[in-house]
Parts: C-alpha cells; sequence; structure tokens
C-alpha cells in the first residue's frame, strides 16, 4: 500500500453490498469515505463535503453516473476533481461514454484493491499537478500585472523626457505602436532653431525595460542638442559616446537620422544598421535607397567613431520614408518573412505618394503577418518652408538684464574648423540679449549660411555651382569631407558687436575666411528670387539680415539685425 | 463443485480487505441480489431488465459468484431480443443459481464465524 | 552541444562554431566556450548556423571586448547569404572580418 496524504473519497454506488466493499477497500487505504447510492446524491454530496476524488457507479437510478459526473465537473471549476467511473461495461462504446461525461479513469468489476490503489495515487497526482498549474497561472498573472504597471511608469517617465517633440508637424506622418518602446523603437523629431527639422528612428537590442532605458539618455541628448542648433555630426557623436558609455557592451542602438532643411531644400542622412530608407524623388518617381554606411550607435568609441553623413537634394513634395525592421521581420503563419521584395513590390505599385501608409498597412494585412509592437514608420516630406511654425524658443533667465554694448571675436583655424562648430555657442551668446530674441530664427539661419559659405567655399574651396543637380551634390558632400580631413591652414573669424540704439539696439556681425574670395558684383547682380540649389545662400542672408554686404573681394561678409525697445 | 459456483481467491481476498466485516458483506450482498431478483421477475420492458441484470452482474462478479455472473450478462445481452418465454427461462436459472449460491455464502459465512471467534482468542 | 569550441595546438587560435538558431538561448554557452581562455586570436565559424538577430551580434561585441576591443583579431567564416545580409546592414563588416 503506498503512503498517500489521506484524501476525502467519495463512493457513488447504487449496490449496497459494492458500495460496502469500496468502502472498506478504500478506507483501509487511509482514506475518509463519503458515500451515495444514485447520482443525485452523489451531486448533494460533493456540493456539501467538496471530496477530492469521486469513485462513481456508472449505471444508478434517479440520475446515473454520466449526468452526475458532468454536475460535478461543472461545480468543481477549474479545479481538477478526478472521476473513475466504475463499471462492468465491456462495449467499447460504453468506456467511450465515461471518459465523453468528463470521467478521468475507469475501474472494472470485479474490483481489484491494488489497482484501485494505484488509480487513486495516479489521480491525485494529476489533481495536484492541475492545482501547482493553477497556483502557477496566478502567480505569473500577478507578476504580470505588476510588470505592466512598471512598464506604465517608466513610460510615463519617457513621456516626460523625451515628449513628442515635433512629431505632429504637418510633414510628418508616423506609425508606431504605443508599446514600441519596449521593442526598442524610438522616433523623435525636433526643429532646430533654424528651422531644420532633425528625425531619428532608433531600435534599440533587446526586449522590455532593457531596451527602453536607453532611450531616455538618448532622447535627452537629441532635444537638447538639436534645440542648441548644433547640427547631425556633432549630435552623433554625443549620442554615440553616451550610448558607449552607459550601455553594456552587447546592447546598441540602430539608428538613421535625418536633417531636413527647407530652407536650403536638402536632406542629410546617416545610417547605422538600419533597413534602408527611401528618399522618394516626385519628379522622376525614383526611391534612392538610403543604406546603412554605420555600425549602430554605442558601438565604436569616440575615436573611432563615423560621423560621416550624406546630403542629398530635395524638391517641395519630396519625401524621406524610414521603417524598422518589424515591418521586414513581419511573419505570417508558414514563417515566412514579409521582406524587403515585398516592400518594393508596394513602392512600385503607388500611385499616390500620400497613400503610401495605408497601402503598406494593407499589405501588412493581406499578408497575414502577426501584428507586432515594432512596427515603425515615418515619412517626412519637404513643405515649402512657410508652412512649418517651428516653435518659439523658450527662455530660462528672467530678463531684467541683458548686456547691451560689447563686442568680441573669434578666430577658428584648421584644428578646430575640422571637429568644431562654433555655432551653437555663438548663437547662446547672441541669445543673451533679449531684443534679439524674436529673431533668433533669422539669427540662426543666417549666422549658419555665413559661417558655411565662409568654411565651404572660403576655406576648402568648394564650388557651389556643383551643387546644381543631386549627383554633384553628393560629389560636393565628398569633397567636402575629404577636403575637411586634409585640412592644416586656414580660418574663419567671426566679430560680433552689440551696441544700443535709441530704445533699442543694433548686432553687427562680421564673418572673414581666408579662401580666395568670389566675384560679389556678379552674385548681387541676381535678383533676389525663390531658393536656388546652388549659389552661396546670398538671397536667404540678404532676406533675413539688413545692410547684408560683401568685401575683401568676398572674403569678408558683413550683416547687422536691429530691434526696437521691448514692451 | 462450489468453486464452478464462487471463486475461492476473490472470496479470501474479500475475507482479507473486510475482516470482522465480511459477514455482514455476504449478508448484505444476499439481501441486495433477492432485491434484484424481484425486480427481474417483474420488470415491466427490456430496458429495465437490462439494467438490473447489469448491476446483479457487476456485484455478483465482486463477490465471486462467477456463474451468477456469467447468467447475468448473459440475460443482460438477450433481453431486448429474446421473447418472454425465452426470457422467462434465463430468470429461472439466474433464480436457480442464486439459490445455490446463497447456501454456499451462508457456509461461508457459518465458517468465518467460527474462524474469526477463534482467532479472538489469541 | 549547439556551441562548439576548439583551441589550436599552439593554444593561439580559438575557433568557436555554431549549429542552429545564432540568438539569445546560445548566449550562456557561447560565453563559456572563451571567457576562461586568454585569446588573441578567434575564428567564428557559421557553416551551420541558420540564422542570426540582433543578440548574436551583441555576443560577437562582447567576444570582441573580451579579445582585446581595437586590438582583437575576430573573424567570422562561412557565413550564409541571409547571414552576410545581416551583418552587413549593421555594418559589422567593419568590426570584424566576415567571409
Amino acid at each position: 500500500m503506498q503512503s498517500l496524504a489521506p484524501l476525502t473519497i467519495l463512493i457513488a454506488e447504487d449496490s449496497a453490498a459494492d458500495r460496502m466493499l469500496l468502502s472498506t477497500i478504500v478506507r483501509r487505504q487511509g482514506h475518509e469515505v463519503l458515500t451515495a447510492a444514485n447520482g443525485a446524491e452523489a451531486v448533494d454530496a460533493f456540493r456539501e463535503q467538496r471530496p477530492q476524488l469521486v469513485l462513481m457507479d456508472a449505471m444508478m437510478p434517479v440520475m446515473d453516473g454520466f449526468e452526475a459526473a458532468r454536475q460535478i465537473k461543472l461545480l468543481a471549476g477549474e479545479t481538477l476533481v478526478p472521476i473513475i467511473f466504475l463499471t462492468s461495461l465491456t462495449e467499447s462504446e460504453a468506456l467511450a461514454r465515461c471518459l465523453e461525461a468528463g470521467g478521468d479513469d475507469f475501474l472494472a468489476k470485479p474490483y481489484n484493491p491494488v489497482i484501485l490503489a494505484a488509480k487513486i495515487n495516479a489521480m491525485d497526482r494529476l489533481r495536484r499537478l492541475q492545482a501547482t498549474v493553477l497556483q502557477q497561472r496566478d502567480l505569473i498573472a500577478k507578476h504580470h500585472d505588476y510588470l505592466l504597471n512598471e512598464q506604465r511608469v517608466a513610460k510615463a517617465v519617457f513621456d516626460k523626457v523625451a515628449h513628442s517633440g515635433c512629431l505632429n508637424a504637418p510633414n510628418i506622418r508616423y506609425l508606431q505602436s504605443p508599446y514600441a518602446l519596449f521593442n526598442g523603437d524610438l522616433l523623435l523629431a525636433a526643429f532646430t532653431p533654424a528651422g531644420d527639422m532633425h528625425v531619428l528612428l532608433g531600435d534599440f537590442t533587446g526586449h522590455g525595460l532593457p531596451a527602453a532605458v536607453g532611450a531616455m539618455p538618448l532622447a535627452e541628448v537629441f532635444y537638447g542638442m538639436t534645440a542648441k542648433g548644433y547640427g547631425l555630426a556633432e549630435t552623433l557623436r554625443e549620442m554615440n559616446a553616451k550610448l558607449k558609455r552607459i550601455l553594456p557592451v552587447d546592447m546598441f542602438c540602430c539608428a538613421t537620422l535625418l536633417s531636413l532643411s527647407f530652407q536650403r531644400r536638402s536632406v542629410e542622412v546617416w545610417n547605422g544598421g538600419m533597413p534602408d530608407g527611401y528618399l522618394h524623388v516626385i519628379a522622376t518617381g525614383e526611391r534612392k535607397r538610403l543604406k546603412a554606411r554605420h555600425l549602430p550607435l554605442g558601438v565604436l568609441s569616440p575615436q573611432t567613431f563615423d560621423d560621416r553623413t550624406e546630403v542629398f537634394p530635395m524638391a517641395v513634395g519630396d519625401r524621406v520614408f524610414l521603417l524598422s525592421d518589424g515591418v521586414i521581420d513581419t511573419c505570417d503563419s508558414h514563417e515566412q518573412l514579409f521582406g524587403v521584395d515585398r516592400l518594393q513590390q508596394v513602392f512600385a505599385a503607388n500611385r499616390q505618394p500620400d497613400l503610401l501608409f495605408e497601402e503598406i498597412e494593407q499589405a501588412l494585412r493581406d499578408f497575414g503577418g502577426q501584428a507586432r509592437d515594432d512596427v515603425s514608420m515615418v515619412e517626412v516630406s519637404l513643405l515649402e518652408a512657410a508652412q512649418l511654425s517651428p516653435p518659439a524658443l523658450v527662455y530660462s533667465d528672467s530678463g531684467q538684464s541683458c548686456p547691451l554694448d560689447w563686442s568680441v571675436s573669434f578666430e577658428f583655424r584648421a584644428a578646430t574648423l575640422k571637429r568644431f562648430n562654433p555655432l551653437p555657442y555663438l548663437l547662446q551668446l547672441l541669445l543673451e540679449v533679449h531684443g534679439l530674441r524674436a529673431q533668433s530664427g533669422a539669427l540662426h539661419s543666417v549666422l549658419a549660411e555665413l559661417y558655411s559659405n565662409a568654411l565651404e567655399h572660403g576655406v576648402l574651396g568648394l564650388d557651389s555651382s556643383l551643387k546644381r543637380d543631386s549627383s554633384g551634390f553628393a560629389r560636393y558632400y565628398l569633397q567636402r569631407n575629404e577636403r575637411l580631413e586634409a585640412l592644416q591652414d586656414g580660418y574663419v573669424r567671426v566679430h560680433l558687436q552689440v551696441v544700443p540704439e535709441g530704445e533699442g539696439g543694433r548686432l553687427i556681425v562680421r564673418v572673414e575666411d581666408s579662401g580666395i574670395g568670389f566675384d560679389v558684383d556678379r552674385v548681387l547682380e541676381r535678383p533676389l528670387d525663390g531658393i536656388r540649389l546652388s549659389g552661396r545662400g546670398i538671397s536667404l542672408i540678404r532676406q533675413l539680415s539688413r545692410n547684408a554686404s560683401w568685401s575683401d573681394d568676398g572674403r569678408s561678409a558683413r550683416v547687422e539685425f536691429l530691434w526696437e525697445a521691448l514692451a | 463443485m462450489a468453486d464452478e459456483h464462487l471463486d475461492r481467491n476473490v472470496l479470501s481476498a474479500l475475507q482479507e480487505v473486510m475482516e470482522q466485516d465480511y459477514p455482514e458483506l455476504l449478508d448484505t450482498f444476499l439481501r441486495d441480489s433477492e432485491e434484484r431478483l424481484l425486480l427481474l421477475k417483474k420488470a415491466g420492458d427490456a430496458a429495465q431488465l437490462v439494467e438490473t441484470a447489469h448491476s446483479f452482474k457487476g456485484s455478483s462478479s465482486n463477490m465471486g459468484a462467477v456463474r451468477l455472473a456469467e447468467l447475468c450478462g448473459d440475460l443482460e445481452r438477450r433481453a431486448k431480443q429474446e421473447s418472454p418465454e425465452v426470457i422467462g427461462n434465463l430468470v429461472e436459472k439466474i433464480e436457480a443459481e442464486f439459490a445455490i449460491v446463497r447456501v454456499l455464502y451462508g457456509a461461508e459465512k457459518q465458517r468465518s464465524l467460527a474462524g474469526l471467534s477463534s482467532h479472538s482468542t489469541f | 552541444m549547439s556551441v562548439i569550441s576548439e583551441v589550436s595546438k599552439d593554444g593561439q587560435k580559438l575557433t568557436i562554431s555554431i549549429k542552429g538558431r545564432f540568438d539569445f538561448a546560445k548566449h550562456q554557452e557561447f560565453r563559456e566556450s572563451y571567457e576562461d581562455k586568454a585569446l588573441s586570436a578567434v575564428v567564428v565559424d557559421l557553416k551551420d548556423a541558420t540564422y542570426l538577430d540582433s543578440s548574436a551580434l551583441g555576443m560577437l561585441l562582447l567576444l570582441r571586448d573580451h579579445a582585446g576591443g581595437d586590438d582583437s583579431d575576430i573573424r567570422v567564416v562561412n557565413s550564409s547569404s541571409d547571414v552576410r545580409k545581416i551583418l552587413a546592414i549593421s555594418n559589422f563588416d567593419k568590426l570584424f572580418d566576415i567571409s
């Protein structure tokens, strides 16, 4: 006789002798016995006493064993109460009935006490297993609730840190699951002070909180630097350094970064480890692939990090489309991937660019893929600069005192020009002057133009007419990187002078470079037309500032900004 | 002759399990069986015959009354298709067998009581 | 064993072969195959590897870090075309010798 914790066993059997025999056998095995002489009594006994196991005669008056078994199973609910049918039925159909009625086993007459004991043991093991399963299920459900709550909290914190930036700008369209963050998918967008737009689509390794946690410092760097007017390269260097420092060795963030300039009608791209992005040129219908040319963020040390970007021209209406690999990796029930080819098919079939998102979503649905939380897509269009309104900058000081009468000069030489962008510092300095704050957009744009002219056309000697078509564009920026890399001599000087004037004031900016200059008169003769791909942005400078003039054969540019008294 | 009607092995197993309740078990069976026999003789329809025969078969086999169990099994199988005459015949056979079995169980009971009482002096 | 490691006779080169899916399930085995060894040259043989995901990329980075980071010499050989595609998109050929 095996030792087993004593159970309460219900014996439902209409034959008194059999009932007596069975009760004795079961009691001798150490269990407590309840008896019932028919199905109805059995159900009542179960309801009142809740035995752990039932021995049920199949044929009984009033209510037979099958019906009683059904009712008892119903009463038991999720808990497993094994029912062993007692039967001298030998037809297989009758046996099948036993199991169908919810019986777990049967015992044939004449009763064999050894077999009965074995069956009771086996059923009890099952019963305890089921109880354990339910217990663990409840525990898991509770933990799962905790986890969901943790994620909710993390997401709330993240949303405050990262906010949505300018993802709601009219030129951005995006699709992202609310829990994309917990698959490592990140989408950020922000305006620079000059009115350019930076966009980041990222994909952290891992899942859950570890994947989400890296997003916060990254977002902070992205938003902070973009707001200060830093370019893509510097922002990338900082983000890479930060992630390299804080993330474990095996964690990294694949990312594509864009810098769209509505004024210059161009997009600057850096792709580290993400699937191809696509630049859709409406005029030709071509979709240029923006391939990953870099390692993901957080892998390389600051010394070896490659911040080189590619620049492409864009016309009004052109759009850049980025997607995370959740789209491509969507699987159907046969474990087939949606894949790049199918995506290309959707592109090829697309007739109205505005419907691209819907068409991709439909294609994913038609493919029968499992919906995933990490399907992220973003489409950024180039609109007329006037159609967008970047938010006003917010200043942290009280606005009571500001420097009104000062001047400063800088000279940036070769080594500095290679790695350092002085614009954010210069602009921060100038924005200390309250009167200039209302014009900060124009200030950023003009200074950026002046500086890039001085650096690229002046010091590096790049020919601006190269930028007249898209292949020229590419060559231009390639040359820019090469020449900057190789730069040994040269300088850019920046002189700033702020003087009070009446109730307001005046800012005088002079930028000089060590280049060969250009034919100022010829360029100035051109009418102040709209925007052209090439040219030194002279139109822009003249439109946004006052009294723009060039001297010293074009090596020196001078502009002014004026402001009235503040209200 | 007893072995045709009663399986000795079953009986000794029963005695081992029931111990001092063995006589009571035998009495209970005999009482039960008499009721069943009455039901068989009075039975209204084939379904009831089948049910009763089935139940009787079950207890009989539990008690080691092998021939009785066999006869009940027969009746159970054939009750739906045979004529009332044939059925009446089968019931008579069961009754006859039970009469024998009753006597044998009676003896068994006496034997066990004697055995038990002699045991109890130790 | 789905991660098999073999040290060359002179003890200088370690070859790690991956069989089946190269994913997070192999994390511990992979690490154990190199962590108690001081190495300079490692070869990761992906001949029987059917699939590679981002956690495998992370594992390769850990290996590289252990083997000396920028001074390490790690070769990833016998990659199938699917595996190579993944390594190409992530630009890991800039860190590892891939063939």
